[in-house]
């Protein structure tokens, strides 16, 4: 029940706050009266995945956004797999046209197949460096994501394999995936129109996901 | 901004008091998500051979000829083959085993395993249970155990006085391959894909943490019965654990050595049985005829109303079949 009630008071926090994804921005195009960023995506994040995000930019002297996304996995059953992500992101210094930002989310995401449903509670960290201009950007990332503790509830097809299978919270963390590539965007009006792409790796640098590339087209709208 | 900071402090609290209060599980732990193997549980059936610790079982009379069961894979087990057990009634000594890093077998390092090693231990669990010099022993694979099989006989073919393969998924790297790209087409935008795939994001596990890439591997499983799929399985059918790492490892033996059990399949003489399933519309007669032109003798037969997974869902169907031919060289 107390965890219940943490996950009902943690959604609400979720949603009730400022959040948005790790949107993909030129901050040499972002102007300081823009203040909502809103973003929709799509491409390739372990499957083919679909996303909305939102991002408050605060009136600071360092630039920061606040952040937050929602992305479902692509497939007949709608809201099984999906990912949601809280944070922000902070361009930390400027030489110039060089930028060098970083970036830290709370995710909590969702799984669902034939024999198990699992619920994660994870964090990712990243960093981008790169050349922008009013009309375009261009950057390389490398990122960390790490699922930090799981929740495992199984089905029946499983517990007829193995009926003495413990369903609750797992740990230590179920898993780690880095990440590094490229992102790149072009500026116009209030709008941006941006991709990324790069490699994944698991946190042990010796294996990858059966997928191990990320791809990502995205179109951002900014209004004051 | 007093507002934002105050829903950070709740969330960040929230997430500490859940954690703290929760019973958490240990992911690496062999008996909460995946059972335990032979060397962890003294309670299941065991043969210690070739240096390995094996979970194996026997059914019949030992002084019948013996019938070793080898299940598909690698790395699945022979629980979706005990229907085989049957003929044991039958006048047969039924042998069954998990290979070697396989279901509730002994796990070993992913740099261990060769085809070599895996035909050893073959011979080692046939001398192991053989009751007399004159026992004829029959092997029964099963997929990639039939692959397995067809491997013994090219090696040594005067060792085996029968042989059933049921739908070796490629006696060589090229007809692997065929069979590959027959069975696995997948639509990037199903909900099948994003089931197999989405969920290297929640778990992950490093080389040799073998309950976590089990586990893993077991559940998504799911993906070979999907609505729709090539080989005809209509749901799933029971194992005990996968052994990932062993999959992993003769991956990796094929995709960079190549490999082929067919180099010697003309020194033998005694006649092959062949069984594919009539709804795997990825193997079928003209790929089941491919691979029986490797043997002198062969008969391929098919079974009705069944895909890959036969010898499970339609053992009624197989079973005349392997008596017949069985019976033929008792």
């Amino acid at each position: 029940m107390k965890a219940i009630v943490a996950l009902i008071t943690f959604l609400i926090s979720l949603l009730m706050s400022s959040f948005l994804q790790a949107q993909t921005i030129n901050w040499e195009n972002l102007k300081s009266e823009e203040k909502h960023i809103l973003n929709v995506n799509a491409g390739w994040d372990y499957s083919f995945a679909y996303g909305l995000s939102y991002g408050y930019h605060l009136k600071t002297k360092m630039p920061i956004i606040l952040e937050s996304s929602f992305s479902l996995a692509s497939g007949e059953v709608i809201f099984d797999d999906f990912k949601t992500k809280i944070g922000g992101q902070i361009n930390v210094f400027q030489i110039e046209n060089f930028r060098f930002n970083a970036a830290i989310h709370g995710i909590y995401r969702r799984y669902e197949n034939p024999i198990v449903t699992l619920q994660n509670f994870g964090a990712d960290a990243s960093t981008t460096i790169g050349y922008y201009k009013p009309k375009w950007f261009v950057a390389g990332e490398f990122g960390f994501d790490k699922a930090i503790v799981t929740h495992f509830k199984h089905s029946e097809i499983y517990k007829e394999v193995y009926p003495e299978v413990k369903n609750g919270w797992y740990e230590p963390s179920t898993g780690g995936n880095f990440n590094f590539g490229i992102q790149g965007g072009y500026s116009f009006n209030k709008s941006d129109l941006t991709l990324r792409a790069g490699k994944v790796m698991t946190q042990d640098f010796k294996s990858t996901p059966l997928i191990p590339f990320y791809l990502q087209i995205g179109y951002s709208y900014k209004l004051d | 901004m007093k507002t934002k900071v105050l829903y950070s402090a709740v969330m960040a609290f929230s997430i500490f008091f859940f954690l703290s209060c929760e019973n958490e599980n240990n992911i690496d732990e062999s008996g909460n998500l995946v059972p335990k193997t032979v060397d962890e549980d003294p309670s299941l059936p065991s043969i210690f051979v070739n240096g390995t610790h094996l979970h194996s079982e026997t059914f019949g009379n030992p002084n019948d000829p013996m019938l070793v069961f080898l299940h598909g894979g690698p790395g699945s087990d022979y629980r979706n083959g005990l229907n085989v057990q049957q003929l044991a009634d039958k006048g047969f000594y039924v042998v069954f085993y998990d290979q070697r890093g396989s279901g509730l077998s002994k796990r070993h390092d992913k740099k261990s395993y060769s085809i070599q090693l895996v035909l050893d231990d073959l011979t080692e669990v046939i001398a192991y249970y053989r009751t007399s010099p004159t026992q004829k022993i029959f092997l029964f694979g099963h997929s990639w155990g039939a692959m397995l099989g067809a491997a013994y006989v090219n090696s040594y073919p005067d060792k085996i006085d029968g042989l059933i393969l049921a739908e070796p998924g490629g006696l060589n790297k090229k007809l692997l391959d065929e069979y590959g790209e027959m069975s696995r087409k997948i639509n990037i935008f199903s909900e099948v894909t994003s089931n197999l795939l989405y969920v290297d994001q929640f778990i992950t596990g490093k080389e040799n943490q073998h309950a976590i890439l089990d586990y893993k591997y077991g559940i998504s499983s799911s993906f070979s019965y999907a609505k729709g799929n090539t080989e005809g399985i209509p749901g799933p059918s029971p194992f005990w654990r996968i052994g990932t790492t062993v999959l992993e490892s003769f991956i990796d033996i094929s995709e960079n050595d190549g490999f082929d059990f067919t180099t010697n399949l003309a020194q033998y003489q005694t006649k092959v049985l062949f069984l594919y399933g009539e709804l795997n519309k990825s193997y079928g007669l003209s790929f089941a005829q491919k691979e029986a032109a490797y043997f002198p003798v062969s008969e391929i037969e098919e079974v009705k109303g069944t895909g890959h997974e036969m010898i499970y869902f339609k053992w009624e169907n197989v079973e005349p079949l392997v008596l017949s031919y069985l019976n033929n060289l008792k």
